[in-house]
């Protein structure tokens, strides 16, 4: 899984002051109301396809699409709500963005053992280790968004530990959606960092 | 004039892809559960939005869409008849002893009768449902009663623009 939302070099001030005044009715409304709509699409597919792995060991591919298609206009969302990013997002599921990058690779079979044991028990070993962690990163994520309003308000630049925090655990918790979703059989690690093979296919794009 | 049909693809001529979505289709009878309300209409909308986000993928899927979305009508409507007569039962009020001859909707032996119809519509919609899941990721064809012959006049009528090799074709 491949997950990056860009490091600006400077951000735009009148954007923040845009996005915190009239960020509600300009971005989240209409781009919730959509979501949710498309949230429910999602849910009806997510369970038919919880049937066809356990039949069939497969996730429909274009089932599984649509949930990858999801998440990433959920993260073009996430980017302008937490500041991460300048721009307005894309509306739609074939919605493309500059800024956030989210690939994951399909699964070509799942075990079904794991599936069976992820439904009955997922909830005492994936969700609740991995929701303690994230409620505290969360906590701290919201700390670290008070202040870099301040900062990008009066220096034009987001720190870029605090970018990269951000992210990290917008990358955990999404890590934690696939395998939960049935999107994935790795057991989502305890970490914010991007897999090795993806931090160096990162790192080589960025020099 | 003879209606022209297009060629019905061999289940090697079907990609895995098209295979399980033409399975999907019949699966949206979930779509209530899934949504988490018992309301029968759910399934059916969810069998129009999934034609509609697939009718576009092959003669092969859009057959089996239809097949399902067409077969969804009549239990739909059963379905709807049940729930609108037990809770008109439910909210019967007045003096008991009248509500048979008062009330054609009351607890009659019509209602037992028409309980057990859905029942059995259910039950057969769900075989031929799941039957038609597993041809389908197989790659076969497999007509319902009625809906199956319907279904194939709509998805296949008209030749491949492709095999004729013409842009323009007649409105159809």
């Amino acid at each position: 899984m491949r997950l990056s939302i860009k490091h600006q070099e400077s951000y735009s001030r009148s954007e923040l002051l845009l996005r915190a005044f009239f960020g509600l009715f300009y971005i989240f409304i209409p781009h919730l109301f959509l979501l949710l709509f498309c949230a429910i699409w999602g849910s009806i597919l997510r369970f038919i396809a919880w049937w066809v792995i356990l039949f069939t060991g497969r996730h429909p591919e274009s089932f599984f699409e649509y949930q990858v298609n999801l998440l990433r206009w959920n993260l073009r969302l996430q980017a302008r709500i937490l500041n991460l990013s300048d721009g307005y997002p894309a509306f739609g599921l074939s919605g493309t963005d500059d800024n956030t990058t989210l690939e994951v690779p399909y699964p070509e079979k799942l075990s079904r053992g794991t599936h069976l044991l992820k439904t009955l028990f997922g909830a005492i070993y994936v969700i609740l280790p991995h929701v303690f962690v994230l409620y505290f990163r969360a906590i701290w994520g919201m700390i670290l968004n008070f202040l870099s309003f301040w900062s990008v308000l009066f220096t034009g630049s987001y720190p870029k530990s605090w970018h990269e925090f951000q992210v990290g655990t917008i990358r955990w918790s999404t890590r934690v959606n696939l395998y939960m979703g049935y999107m994935s059989d790795e057991y989502p690690p305890f970490s914010s960092k991007p897999d090795v093979e993806d931090e160096k296919i990162e790192s080589a794009s960025t020099e | 004039m003879s209606r022209i049909y297009a060629e019905i693809p061999q289940p090697e001529e079907v990609s895995t892809r098209e295979r399980e979505d033409a399975m999907g289709a019949y699966l949206m009878m979930f779509g209530a559960l899934a949504a988490g309300l018992p309301l029968p209409i759910i399934n059916l909308i969810a069998a129009v939005v999934y034609y509609y986000v697939n009718r576009n993928k092959g003669r092969f899927v859009k057959f089996h869409t239809l097949q399902s979305l067409y077969s969804q009508f009549p239990t739909t409507i059963l379905n709807a008849g049940l729930i609108f007569w037990t809770i008109r039962i439910l909210t019967l009020t007045g003096n008991p002893e009248t509500w048979e001859s008062d009330n054609p909707f009351a607890e009659n032996s019509l209602f037992w009768g028409y309980l057990c119809v859905v029942i059995t519509a259910n039950l057969l919609y769900f075989i031929f449902s799941i039957v038609g899941a597993v041809r389908a990721r197989k790659g076969r064809m497999y007509y319902f009663l009625f809906f199956g012959k319907l279904a194939y006049h709509r998805a296949f009528s008209g030749p491949d623009s492709a095999a004729t090799g013409h842009v323009n074709a007649p409105p159809k």
